[in-house]
Formats: C-alpha cells, sequence, structure tokens
C-alpha cells in the first residue's frame, strides 16, 4: 500500500451571491504519493466540499484548463506533483485575472486580446482548391512552431507585471499567437496585424520581465514572440515612413 | 495580495455575476525573479544620472584646462566613486541580461535574410563589449592614439 | 497624449534598444577608466590630460562618442522609468509621466548634442 502524503490545502473561496470579498478554506487531503494538485482539487470536491469549483478537463497538460496559482506560482494543477510542494498548499485562482467564483477566473478579456490579433491565416486571395495545397518547407514551419505550441492556459497573465498594470496590453499569449502566424510563410498578414501590435495593446508595453517564458508549461518562449514582434513591428513602421503604402486590403 | 489594476483581464462587457478584483501576482515586485526585474527597472534612474553626469564633463571639456581639471577632481569624491561603482554594477547587470535577451528576440527572417545562429549572436554580443571596453578603456587610458 | 506616445512608441524603443546595447558598450569602459580608474590612482591620470581629451573628443569619431554616450543612456533611462512608474500602479498618471520623462530624455540629447559642438 503506497504511503499517504497529507496535505493541507488552503483554498480561495468566492461565491459571488455570499461572500463580499474572496475568503480561505482549509482541507486536509490524504494525497496518494503520485498524486497531482488537479487529484487533490478533485477529492476535495468529491469527497469534502462538493460546492468547489474548479476548472479542468485532460488531465494531461493540452487543454490549458487547469492553470491556478499554486503557493504563489503559475502553474497547471494537473502537471505538479503534490509530492514537489510542502505541507501546506495554497491554492488561488490565477493572478490577473477577475474571479467569477472560486478558482475559476474570467476568460472573456483573454479571447477578446485573442481574437483582436486574427490568429488565423490572412490571404489577399484565398488559393483555389484546384491549385493545390500551400506548400511549406520543414525550414519555413521551424520559424513558428514553437510559438503554435500554445495551450491557451494563460499562466503567463498571470506571470506578467505589465498584464496586472496595463490593461489593454494584449498579452503575451495573444501577441504570440498573432506573431505565429505573421511569421508564417502561408500568411499574408503581417501588415494587419503589426497594425494591432502597435495600437492599444502595443506590444511595446513589454518591458522584458521573461517571467511569461519562465512560466510557460509548453516551452512556446512568448517573451522570444513579443520581442520578435516589437523588432517587426518597428521595421513595418520604419518602411511605413519611407515607403507609402498601398491602400488597405 | 494586492489588487491589480481593476481593469486587468476584463472584458469589454461585464458577465453576468459579480467577480472578485483581479490580484497582481503574489510575489511581484520584490519576490522570487521579480526582484532582478525590478532592479532591471531602477537601472534607468542610475543611466539618466549616468547620461547627464556624461554631459557635465564633456560641458567641463569645452570650457577649457580648468575646468576639465575641476571636473576630473570632482570624481574623486567618495560619493561620486560610490555611485560609479554602483553604476557600474547596474551597467554590467543590464548587459548581461539585455544579451541573454537580444538573440531570441530576431525575428526569424527580415526579408530572405536569416539571423545566425543564437550561440554566436551572444557570443558576438558578448566579444563586442569585451573589445569595446578595452579598446575604449585604453584610449581613454591613454594606451592608444 | 495616449494616441501620440503610441505613435512615437516604434523610435523610443529603438532609441532605448540602443541605449542599452551601445550605452552599456561604451559606459563600461568609460566608467572603468574616468570615473574609477583614474580617481583611485589605478591608472595614470595622463590618458586624461586636457590637451588630449580636448583633441580626441573634438575630432569627429570622438563628437559621435560622447554625443552616444551622453545621449542613448538617457532614452534607456527615461523609458525603464516609464515602466517602473506604470510597474507601481501608475497607468493613470502615464499620460503625465511618460511625456515628462521622454522630455528629460529629449533636452538632455539637446545637451548632449550642444556640449560636443562646443568642443
Amino acid at each position: 500500500m503506497a504511503e499517504t502524503l497529507v496535505k493541507k490545502f488552503v483554498v480561495t473561496r468566492f461565491d459571488p451571491d455570499k461572500d463580499e470579498a474572496p475568503r480561505t478554506e482549509s482541507y486536509e487531503v490524504p494525497c496518494h504519493p503520485d498524486w497531482k494538485v488537479l487529484d487533490a482539487l478533485n477529492h476535495i470536491k468529491d469527497e469534502i466540499d462538493g460546492s468547489l469549483a474548479h476548472r479542468w478537463s485532460c488531465r494531461m497538460s493540452v487543454c490549458g484548463s487547469c492553470g491556478m496559482n499554486v503557493n504563489g506560482q503559475p502553474t497547471l494543477t494537473c502537471k505538479k506533483a503534490v509530492s514537489d510542494l510542502p505541507d501546506t498548499v495554497e491554492v488561488t485562482p490565477l493572478a490577473n485575472f477577475p474571479v467569477v467564483r472560486d478558482l475559476v477566473v474570467e476568460l472573456d478579456g483573454f479571447m477578446e486580446k485573442l481574437k483582436s490579433v486574427k490568429p488565423w491565416i490572412i490571404r489577399a486571395k484565398e488559393k483555389a482548391v484546384e491549385e493545390g495545397p500551400m506548400r511549406q518547407s520543414q525550414a519555413e514551419l521551424e520559424e513558428f512552431k514553437q510559438f503554435s505550441m500554445c495551450i491557451n492556459c494563460m499562466l503567463c497573465y498571470a506571470a506578467c507585471p505589465v498584464v496586472a498594470n496595463e490593461p489593454e496590453f494584449l498579452g503575451p499569449a495573444a501577441i504570440a499567437l498573432g506573431h505565429r502566424y505573421s511569421v508564417d510563410s502561408r500568411d499574408e498578414g503581417a501588415a494587419e496585424r503589426n497594425e494591432i501590435f502597435r495600437g492599444e495593446g502595443t506590444v511595446f508595453a513589454c518591458s522584458y520581465a521573461n517571467e511569461c517564458s519562465e512560466v510557460c508549461p509548453k516551452h512556446v518562449d512568448p517573451a522570444a514572440a513579443v520581442n520578435q514582434a516589437k523588432f517587426n513591428a518597428v521595421i513595418d513602421w520604419a518602411a511605413g515612413l519611407v515607403l507609402p503604402r498601398g491602400g488597405k486590403e | 495580495m494586492a489588487d491589480a489594476h481593476p481593469h486587468a483581464m476584463a472584458p469589454t462587457r461585464p458577465g453576468k455575476t459579480r467577480t472578485a478584483p483581479p490580484q497582481r501576482p503574489p510575489q511581484f515586485p520584490m519576490g522570487g525573479r521579480y526582484l532582478a526585474y525590478t532592479a532591471f527597472g531602477w537601472t534607468g534612474l542610475i543611466y539618466l544620472l549616468l547620461g547627464f553626469l556624461v554631459i557635465e564633463a564633456v560641458w567641463a571639456l569645452g570650457d577649457g584646462a580648468a575646468a576639465w581639471q575641476e571636473q576630473l577632481l570632482r570624481y574623486e569624491h567618495p560619493v561620486y566613486i560610490a555611485f560609479h561603482v554602483l553604476a557600474l554594477a547596474s551597467v554590467v547587470f543590464v548587459g548581461v541580461r539585455f544579451f541573454r535577451l537580444f538573440p531570441k528576440a530576431q525575428p526569424p527572417r527580415i526579408g530572405p535574410a536569416k539571423p545566425p545562429p543564437q550561440s554566436l549572436i551572444h557570443g558576438t554580443l558578448y566579444a563586442v563589449w569585451v573589445g569595446a571596453t578595452v579598446v575604449f578603456g585604453a584610449i581613454l587610458a591613454g594606451g592608444l592614439f | 497624449m495616449k494616441h501620440l506616445l503610441l505613435k512615437i512608441e516604434p523610435l523610443i524603443w529603438l532609441l532605448f534598444g540602443q541605449g542599452i546595447l551601445l550605452g552599456t558598450i561604451l559606459l563600461t569602459g568609460w566608467i572603468l577608466v574616468v570615473n574609477l580608474g583614474v580617481p583611485l590612482g589605478l591608472i595614470s591620470d595622463d590618458g586624461l590630460a586636457f590637451q588630449r581629451a580636448h583633441e580626441l573628443g573634438s575630432s569627429l569619431v570622438g563628437r559621435l562618442v560622447l554625443a552616444a554616450l551622453c545621449a542613448l543612456p538617457l532614452w534607456k533611462g527615461a523609458h525603464h522609468m516609464r515602466h517602473v512608474s506604470i510597474d507601481s500602479g501608475g497607468a493613470g498618471r502615464d499620460a503625465v509621466v511618460a511625456p515628462l520623462l521622454y522630455g528629460v530624455a529629449a533636452l538632455g540629447s539637446l545637451l548632449a548634442i550642444a556640449a560636443v559642438i562646443r568642443l
């Protein structure tokens, strides 16, 4: 029989109908040594307090649903082993996000920022099916592949000091995903995205904390994407000073 | 826990239920890796002062031998020495931190041109930094030209 | 003001980037010799004798290097202090703080140009 690790989980609770402000509740959880933090939260919900609300889905770090702050660090709770944690574990909702209930944060702000960068292939004219597929070499793929690994878990937003202080900032994941498409050889929308990157959500608000890349569970390195996007935006701006741009497509 | 900006990550239209205000990262600004980040920001003050101090020096050089000599004597004051020790540490800290970021900040291509490997960029930056320091330092110290 | 700041942001970023890159590269040697080595008596002050210093400084290359040494760190400094202000919850006051800081850098840059011209 595997040894049980008894850990105290101090969990943020917030019911907007009952609570003025978030509070904490403590739960003693007998953890199997192989458990992740998510297993402990599910145990709390299933066996101790059914009112706990938290998001989760795949349990294997690909869906991005279960991001929370664990002992102050933005973490995928399905990935973090309880055996790596001290006897008291603080679980709070992702930092920098409005809290809907308990450990569930408001996602719509992120969805709006993501949509605003047009994270899809933009073509002046769609290639006809009979012309065949848009071919892309391995080298061309490698130029953006790491940025496409983003699972929208938003740990980067929870770590970013600029997101905490500048509400209009597009943020690491949205910029990384927009940049992913601008750098994609099949895309023709870089100019359009550069305008967005120089707009209200300006990429230049990034102040080189690099925390987004430190916490990213998929090694996307959004800090690289954001700073590459700055470079491209400046080249686009400088070119625009010298060469008149044609009418908007 | 401290509040983030009240509108941090807020949607354009509020949701159907009341939300609790966003909290900023618990370790920000002085805990964990944020301490180095905060220090990096505050080197801005050192650089502002350094810029104006160099302007002071160049101005004195333009005022003539007596003013220049007076300027050099000023640098011997303990406050100036202490500041410039701090300034040197800041400049090195900024260089190391920025050079770590610089290679990955290059876009994968500019037109047809691709950047060199990141390790080569990193090594070149340090080589230029050390080389320029040696050459510029030697010129200032009278060892060159 | 916010719209103006967004428009000039690429230029500010370029100046900030050069302030870090060139500013750091040039400042290291300057501080080591002029501000520490010579005052502490570790390096002879012959190199900084007025006639030599003025002759080198007033050459074309000398003026350009000195101008860069004065001005570029100011832009790095101003931009970073703007970030410090915002990080301390100052997004609301950015419309005042940013032009103030960039104004200081711009004024300093003009002084730098004047300083090297009058050598």
